[in-house]
């Protein structure tokens, strides 16, 4: 398959950097703490630490193996298993996408329900966000990434705005290190792994970078900084709340933020609350983008076609999850088939394509 | 660019379409309540008291309160709200008190743990213990604006300056949640000539009053559960009484054996001399003053720690001290007979550096 893009519609390394900040921000920083601290109790920064290294390995990786076949996962399945093989992974990259997708919007609309509107109806406020995401994406790659880059720089006050509860850490809570056994440890950064998702995304929007040698750099620097930013986060958090308290907050960010007091602002949260909703914005969008790219090649229609539809998918599904229960039962099948895709897949895959290259090489000479 | 700028437009126009879809709160419309006390009525019920501001035309506004009984809190809300003009809406609620009864026969928690849940509600709310009921508390006329607002200055000042350690809602849960440490809440109390007193502190044991620190007690007990505190202090010697403000000062603990545990406290005072009864400071004088300011710190620190033991509570937090220093730390054992056999040493350190601009 021809993955030229024409040059005008690349965009330049550095927002590999965005788009991977970006997708990795989202929903799930706003809970990650109670379910890693479930895991691996308050030494679960360790996880954090140690699934933020994994990450940085299976990017290298990824981006070595798109740098191998220059294109995208399609191009990589082709050039391993074939033509046919390759539509069908791509119809599972799809379903994955589209579960992202909804997981992300139900479980920020239910944020909305119960930290400010108790009425708001999920179908509208799905509705309206998703004419949003079909105007960006239907914009093109060039608009998302502008958007990706807005959200980004946007919302990064708010990680400033944790330091209010800087007055009432005890960061004696994290001592002693190290009371939790090894595989504590590993399930808590499995756990964490689910939060880690969103980087494999750069498996689709790679052959529109420019430059693809810098790539790896600024692939790097985006998972440094969001493993810093988790990092950053799950201590402060862990001062803030003894163990038994975060197990009951199924939002400790947000219970965070109830502690914030200005003299011209009574409660932060509402605010904090809205501008989560640009931060969730291109974790809706670029899934969408990168399935819809996937149905163009898979299923052979066009992207304009396959954007609505799936948009409209969307829609109906976020509508259909009411209770708790159903979003936390679909956020585990998302965040579990994420973590085989990113965590065990993609570096079988990647040692699949080194191998393909090496009998290829030596195909024609023999 | 220019797609950028329709961007936003989209993004303004999408929050506007979704503004009709949720009920408004017009701040004119509803019963902003910002104070709410409970009692307690009999075996299975509550009362709740809620106090709000009433605003009239080009007056201050007036303190109002409505009263209901039932099992839970939201009922209570629900059952005053159909006595209101307005919708009551507890968004600004500032504090939340409790009748001397609740707190002794019934608890507290489950009241607690409805507000930690409730989200409109924030966490620097104060927590306070009244003597009396509650009701009687918020419906008396005090010589201040508004009931709510003198209640939680009076805590924020003695906080900041006075003698009462750092509180509020998530200071409490803090205390309740921790393994090895026990809440405790401030004290209020009515005197006559329509005067809110903070009389000292109670500490709690599973939501449950277990025991009470009068007043003078309370600059000691900010020095052991606070680690910055602040305070003021009556040092008696022969050559008359000073009162020393300690501006600063510092507490640390230190594991110093296991089994049996012993924990030194460091206690770091740094203080001025506000006042001075007798005729001369002398460097002497001063040097006495400290010795026996330190002298009574060990003493009084020592009676409250005992006292802490007695009643099985641990606001100092000696519990959580030792979890965070050993691993496989246990609770149970900890409680049972660790704490009982813990040896804890005072060791003060006073510095007075200042006694005001007269030699």
């Amino acid at each position: 398959m021809n993955m030229q893009i024409p040059e005008n519609r690349k965009i330049s390394p550095f927002f590999a950097f965005i788009l991977i900040y970006a997708n990795q921000i989202g929903i799930g920083i706003l809970t990650f703490q109670r379910l890693i601290s479930k895991e691996a109790g308050y030494d679960a920064w360790i996880s954090v630490l140690m699934t933020g290294v994994c990450a940085h390995f299976i990017v290298w990786m990824i981006v070595k193996m798109l740098g191998t076949v220059e294109g995208d996962i399609l191009s990589v399945h082709e050039f391993v298993f074939g033509k046919w093989a390759a539509k069908i992974a791509g119809i599972v990259f799809i379903i994955y996408l589209g579960l992202g997708m909804i997981t992300v919007l139900r479980s920020y609309i239910e944020i909305v329900q119960v930290w400010m509107f108790p009425r708001l109806q999920t179908f509208w406020f799905a509705l309206v966000f998703l004419f949003l995401v079909l105007y960006v994406v239907t914009g093109g790659f060039r608009v998302l990434t502008g958007m990706a880059f807005i959200s980004s720089v946007l919302s990064v006050y708010v990680f400033f705005i944790f330091l209010f509860a800087l007055p009432y850490a005890n960061f004696a809570n994290l001592l002693p290190i190290l009371d939790h056994s090894f595989t504590d440890l590993l399930k808590g950064s499995r756990t964490m792994a689910f939060s880690f998702t969103g980087f494999e995304l750069i498996l689709f929007y790679y052959p529109f970078l420019k430059k693809p040698e810098k790539v790896q750099k600024w692939a790097q620097l985006a998972i440094a900084v969001c493993t810093v930013l988790y990092l950053y986060l799950t201590v402060i958090t862990f001062a803030y709340f003894p163990e038994a308290q975060i197990q009951k907050n199924i939002w400790p960010s947000l219970t965070i933020w109830k502690i914030i007091e200005m003299p011209f602002l009574e409660r932060f949260e509402y605010i904090g609350v809205a501008t989560w909703c640009l931060v969730i914005l291109p974790n809706v969008c670029i899934p969408l983008w990168a399935a819809s790219r996937l149905a163009k090649h898979v299923f052979s229609i066009r992207q304009r076609t396959a954007v609505p539809v799936f948009a409209l998918l969307c829609l109906i599904a976020v509508s259909m999850i009411s209770t708790r229960k159903q979003i936390n039962f679909l956020a585990s099948i998302t965040g579990t088939m994420g973590f085989y895709i990113d965590f065990v897949y993609l570096p079988l895959i990647f040692l699949a394509t080194l191998l393909a290259k090496k009998v290829k090489k030596s195909g024609p000479s023999s | 660019m220019g797609r950028l700028l329709k961007f936003f437009i989209m993004a303004v126009l999408a929050a506007a379409a979704l503004s009709g879809c949720v009920e408004k709160n017009i701040l004119d419309d509803i019963s902003l309540v910002n104070g709410i006390g409970f009692d307690y009525y009999d075996e299975t019920k509550i009362r709740g008291t809620v106090i709000y501001p009433y605003y009239l035309p080009e007056k201050d506004p007036e303190d109002k309160t409505f009263t209901a009984v039932s099992e839970i809190k939201k009922t209570i809300l629900d059952d005053i709200g159909r006595q209101t003009a307005d919708p009551v809406v507890t968004g600004s609620l500032n504090i939340i008190l409790f009748g001397e009864e609740l707190a002794e026969r019934k608890g507290i928690l489950e009241l607690v743990d409805a507000f930690q849940r409730d989200p409109g509600v924030g966490s620097t709310l104060y927590l306070a213990v009244v003597e009396g009921t509650a009701r009687e508390f918020l419906e008396e006329n005090y010589r201040y604006r508004s009931t709510v607002e003198l209640v939680s200055r009076i805590i924020q000042h003695n906080i900041d300056r006075g003698d009462l350690p750092k509180t509020n809602l998530q200071r409490f849960l803090f205390d309740y949640y921790q393994r090895g440490k026990t809440p405790f809440m401030p004290r209020l109390k009515r005197k006559p000539g329509k005067i809110v007193d903070l009389d000292g502190i109670n500490l709690f044991c599973k939501g449950k009053i277990v025991d009470y620190l009068p007043p003078d007690k309370m600059f000691f007990f900010k020095l052991l559960v606070d680690e910055y505190s602040e305070g003021l202090y009556l040092v008696e010697i022969d050559e008359g009484k000073a009162s020393v403000h300690s501006i600063r000062s510092k507490r640390k603990f230190r594991l110093m054996e296991k089994d049996p545990y012993k924990i030194r406290v460091e206690i770091d005072v740094n203080g001025v001399i506000d006042e001075f009864t007798g005729n001369e400071l002398k460097p002497a004088t001063m040097k006495k003053l400290e010795h026996e300011f330190e002298n009574m710190i060990k003493e009084e620190c020592t009676k409250l720690i005992r006292r802490f033991k007695e009643k099985e509570v641990d606001p100092a937090g000696f519990g959580h001290f030792v979890k965070t220093k050993i691993r496989n730390f246990d609770i149970e054992k900890w409680r049972n007979t660790d704490y009982k056999d813990l040896t804890v040493e005072i060791k003060p350190t006073v510095k007075i550096t200042q006694s005001g601009v007269i030699e």
